[in-house]
């Protein structure tokens, strides 16, 4: 698999723009949230337009204009993706929001730009939102100011995702292979390649920030024989996804991923017999069983000796059962909070036990249905901030969930919106006549007829565990 | 073949890369050579940047190509440029437009790595991912991070995945069911607000702390969990490896929290057999050399130290640290780190005052001049045989910390040793005897010296030599010596006349240092008879006496 260090060469002039362009979508999205309270020609609105147009005039004059693109969750200014600060998280959500309730897909400014060509934008922008057909009231708005273009919302290609798809699979497997290799080589005595295990998350961290949804499908399939190695990256991968979530840089994630990698270590020293028992635990068995975080410390700090990687990863093995309000295992006698890593590792560890099919617990939750128990959790078990950034991640209906649309298709959950969290995009596998498709559509349910009406909805949510539903065959 | 146009300007600035990662190995960053070697280098790069786009370098295993021309070829294992990239999968490297310096020099210490030590933990992929460089791009071959009998795992996966196909009746069975009502999820998500970001921002924040305390609480915490005794002494490892870490890190603060908790541990009633043991182990570890070097090399580069926790550190220090402190205060190269060391061993010393005395068998007389310092400070009197030897060691600085030890020491074994030190030929050691008698005080001492003062060879001594005796005499005050001073100031010479001046000289500083009145009268008539060199120190000590009253 051939992968590039940086997928797009990014200069110093590009870097600047990167910088700027945070602040432009920014102060675009206070200038909206003004302009829905304010009338455009309020103090408030125009202040917020002069500073807009403060920090676009320089991008423009060097640029010749500036190009503002919405591409799947992302904003790109003058083809630069633009990467989410934490400081700027929910302008950009709101902002992202905005434009796709409109089907905005670019906004290109020109040079000799002014104020009143901002408020006249304003006023299209806001009249467009009570619109059926928002984007061409906007562009009705629009078209007679000289200095600024629309134009509509641009669908992902569903060629280019097959092939990114391939190589999203390959780091999966490579992943599950590796922490299949590591268990061996540690129950063996043998040394683990700790360089290998952080190219490996290194490569999950690069899928995660381009192609999220990808990867955490992945996650989805549950149906491996080997559930542990399975479990172990699984839970890297969605740590991972939070901690992106949640603002960490690269080099934390991967620090993030390789201790979430590593969390379930202490399960070599429990006897297989018990580990693949058919059967639900006896006393003694879940006795031995909750030895695992502390047998998890002795193999990591013996493996690697004292190191901050072998520290973090030895904390979070120790803490992850021990939940938020410290009611889980092991008991401690003198504690204070949880580590950050454990409280993130705790909740994906969670979701993903409870939707995947374990030895000794056959049947597993349905997605949905997993976040609803585990929201019940939250406060006591689970970190509630987190939780609710988790759940922001992975949205009402996670990827796998089964759904009947209101148009009488059954599809799967197939990629999350992280701004409209109750609209997926969703696999359809039976259309609306019964029929099972082979290769059915992606279809999203943000996509609007020209009435304005939503073309699909979700009607329920079903238990695809319930049905013996093959993800697999859907995802890879 | 021979490169030609582009490619052999590629095959230079390849040559200049190879070059500086040596030179870059070699020196430290603000050596002068480093910062013309980066800076050379980066020059490099710009004139060829400054003309073209990028360079592009294409890495095989042992040969790296431009262009399709191989500009560089080394079929040996060792030093082989091309195979340092390629075996951690680098492919191609790109320079591109708009590199600066910095990222030279980070480039730089990247390849002038050590990967193959097996205590680094990334390699050259991993340095340059998380660097993210922005004009330095390169392309990985990530195939070998899968292992040979694992690379089939992904086909295997797939084929037992999809062996499990879903069955069409239960998919009909779904479809049925979706059009009786399902379930619907109660579900609800709630938009992130300011507040929670604020929140987050607390909890980056608080994570940014070290990790090593709460490991060292797990730690302990495992002890209690502990089922078996085999369990508790591999948990006290790990806890003596976090003492070690600790101790690279310059914490003093944790390893003293770790002792008290240790302390507090042993009390356990499952421990008591060998809670003692455990205790009494890890302050053995303390002392070992690899702790102690590490937290001498701590104190060398100026980190700062918490005071109060270094004086309950060295509270938990056994005498086995003796012979590591004595060893990297031989090593250290700053006062303060000196200081601390010193400070340590003459805390430590009162529990193995011979221990100590071993460090003046040293070769290196400023570590033999710290011991002497160390057993002055401890000053027990089972230092004094060691101190005698001291006193003939061939080092100048040395005998004179001696002698001066053995006056502070002050017993009745030092005098005779003390008394040949004011015969001795070296007018410093003479010196130093004479102010180790004036230390020690005592009637003995003090009819030595008068003794030595009323010699009349004394008067042919250094001047120096005469006023620290009389410096020396002024401590005691009493009318032995105040007579024996009144006497000098008025004794007068026919010859030698220069010399006996000297000598009034002394005596009249001397009165004035020991501060009876009594004298001013003796000293003003003096000083309206005589020379100038004697009316100075006159003055002066009438100065002193009326300042004094």
């Amino acid at each position: 698999m051939w992968q590039s260090g940086n997928s797009k060469v990014i200069s110093r002039e590009d870097q600047e723009t990167l910088r700027s362009a945070q602040d432009i979508i920014n102060q675009l999205s206070v200038i909206l949230r003004n302009a829905q309270i304010h009338n455009p020609g309020n103090v408030a609105v125009t202040t917020a337009i002069d500073r807009f147009l403060a920090l676009l005039n320089p991008l423009m004059a060097r640029d010749g204009s500036l190009t503002l693109q919405l591409v799947g969750e992302y904003f790109y200014c003058n083809d630069v993706r633009i990467r989410y600060a934490l400081e700027y998280l929910l302008n950009f959500d709101y902002l992202a929001r905005e434009f796709k309730k409109r089907e905005i897909g670019t906004v290109v400014f020109l040079p000799g730009l002014r104020p009143s060509d901002v408020q006249a934008f304003l006023k299209g922008f806001l009249a467009a939102g009570f619109s059926s057909a928002p984007f061409d009231a906007l562009r009705d708005h629009v078209s007679p100011l000289e200095r600024i273009r629309v134009d509509i919302l641009k669908k992902i290609a569903e060629g280019e995702r097959d092939d990114t798809r391939k190589v999203v699979k390959k780091v999966y497997y490579n992943a599950v292979s590796f922490s299949k290799g590591v268990m061996t080589k540690i129950k063996s005595g043998e040394k683990v390649n700790i360089r290998k295990a952080k190219r490996i998350v290194e490569s999950m961290v690069d899928h995660l920030l381009e192609e999220e949804s990808l990867l955490i499908g992945m996650t989805a399939i549950k149906d491996y024989d080997e559930y542990t190695y399975h479990h172990s990256v699984n839970v890297s991968i969605l740590s991972v996804a939070l901690g992106q979530r949640l603002g960490l840089n690269k080099k934390m994630l991967t620090e993030l991923g390789l201790v979430a990698l590593f969390h379930d270590i202490g399960k070599i020293e429990v006897p297989s017999e018990i580990l693949n028992k058919a059967t639900s635990f006896t006393e003694e068995e879940w006795k031995i069983v909750k030895r695992h975080p502390i047998w998890g410390v002795r193999a990591l700090l013996k493996l690697r000796g004292l190191d901050p990687t072998a520290i973090r990863s030895s904390i979070v093995a120790f803490e992850h059962h021990m939940n938020y309000d410290l009611s889980g295992y092991p008991r401690v006698r003198r504690y204070g909070d949880l580590d950050l890593y454990s409280r993130i590792v705790c909740i994906v560890d969670q979701y993903d036990a409870m939707t995947s099919a374990r030895v000794y617990s056959r049947i597993p939750l349905a997605p949905d249905k997993a976040l609803s128990i585990m929201m019940e959790r939250a406060g006591k078990q689970l970190d509630p901030l987190l939780f609710k950034f988790f759940t922001n991640m992975v949205g009402i209906y996670p990827i796998g969930a089964l759904v009947m649309l209101n148009t009488r298709e059954l599809g799967l959950v197939y990629e999350s919106d992280t701004v409209f969290l109750d609209r997926p995009r969703v696999l359809i596998i039976v259309d609306r006549s019964g029929n099972r498709l082979e290769k059915g559509p992606v279809v999203s349910l943000t996509e609007k007829d020209p009435h304005g009406n939503y073309l699909r909805s979700i009607v329920t949510t079903l238990d695809p565990n319930k049905y013996r539903i093959n993800l697999a065959e859907y995802f890879l | 073949m021979e490169p030609v146009g582009e490619s052999l300007t590629a095959r230079d600035i390849l040559q200049t890369l190879i070059k500086a990662r040596k030179n870059v190995r070699m020196y430290p960053d603000n050596n002068p050579m480093y910062l013309k070697t980066v800076d050379e280098t980066f020059a490099r790069f710009s004139r060829y940047l400054g003309e073209h786009e990028a360079l592009t370098l294409a890495i095989k295993q042992n040969t790296i190509h431009h262009d399709g021309e191989e500009i560089y070829a080394n079929p040996e294992k060792d030093d082989n440029f091309a195979l340092f990239f390629f075996k951690d999968g680098v492919r191609e490297l790109t320079f591109r437009r708009g590199l600066n310096r910095d990222e030279i020099e980070e480039f730089l210490k990247i390849i002038a790595q050590e990967f193959d030590r097996e205590q680094v933990d990334d390699d050259v992929v991993t340095l340059l991912w998380e660097r993210d460089f922005e004009n330095i791009h390169y392309v990985v071959d990530e195939a070998f991070l899968v292992d040979i009998d694992e690379e089939e795992y992904e086909r295997k996966a797939e084929e037992t995945l999809k062996e499990r196909l879903t069955d069409p009746n239960d998919l009909l069975r779904a479809y049925k069911d979706g059009f009786q009502g399902g379930e619907k999820t109660d579900t609800a998500v709630v938009p992130l607000s300011d507040g929670d970001l604020q929140m987050l921002v607390k909890e980056l924040e608080k994570d940014a702390a070290g990790k090593i305390e709460k490991l060292v609480v797990i730690l302990f915490e495992l002890i209690y969990l502990s089922e078996k005794q085999a369990e508790i002494e591999e948990i006290f490892q790990l806890i003596r490896e976090a003492v070690h870490y600790c101790a690279r890190r310059g914490d003093i603060a944790l390893i003293v929290h770790i002792l008290h908790r240790a302390q507090h541990v042993m009390q356990e009633p499952s421990l008591k057999e060998g809670g003692k043991d455990y205790f009494t182990m890890l302050r053995y570890e303390l002392g070992q050399e690899r702790v102690i070097a590490c937290l001498a090399h701590v104190l060398d580069v100026g980190l700062e130290i918490d005071t109060g926790a270094f004086g309950q550190f060295v509270g938990f220090l056994d005498k086995n640290a003796i012979p590591s402190l004595i060893h990297v205060l031989g090593e250290l190269k700053t006062v303060r780190a000196r200081k601390y060391i010193i400070d340590a061993l003459i805390a430590l010393g009162k529990k193995d005052i011979h221990a100590i005395a071993k460090g003046l068998n040293d070769e290196r007389w400023y570590l033999v001049r710290n011991i002497i310092y160390v057993l002055r400070k401890i000053a027990d009197r089972r230092a004094t045989e060691h101190l005698l030897r001291a006193v003939r060691h061939s080092d100048l600085r040395v005998r004179k910390e001696a002698i001066k030890a053995l006056g502070d020491i002050g017993s009745h074994d030092v005098v005779q040793t003390l008394r040949e030190c004011l015969d001795d030929e070296n007018g410093e050691v003479r010196i130093a005897g004479a102010r180790a008698f004036g230390t020690m005080g005592t009637e003995v001492a003090k009819k030595i010296i008068l003794e030595k003062a009323s010699n009349k060879e004394f008067r042919d001594r250094e001047f120096d030599e005469k006023k620290a005796f009389f410096e020396v005499l002024s401590r005691w005050k009493d009318q032995a010596v105040f007579e024996f001073l009144l006497e000098t100031l008025r004794k007068k010479a026919l010859f030698n006349r220069a010399r006996n001046e000297e000598n009034r000289a002394c005596a009249a500083y001397a009165l004035g240092l020991l501060g009876r009145k009594d004298a001013i009268p003796v000293l003003r008539s003096v000083g309206d008879s005589c020379g100038d060199f004697l009316r100075d120190f006159v003055h002066v000590a009438v100065r002193k006496l009326e300042g004094d009253q």
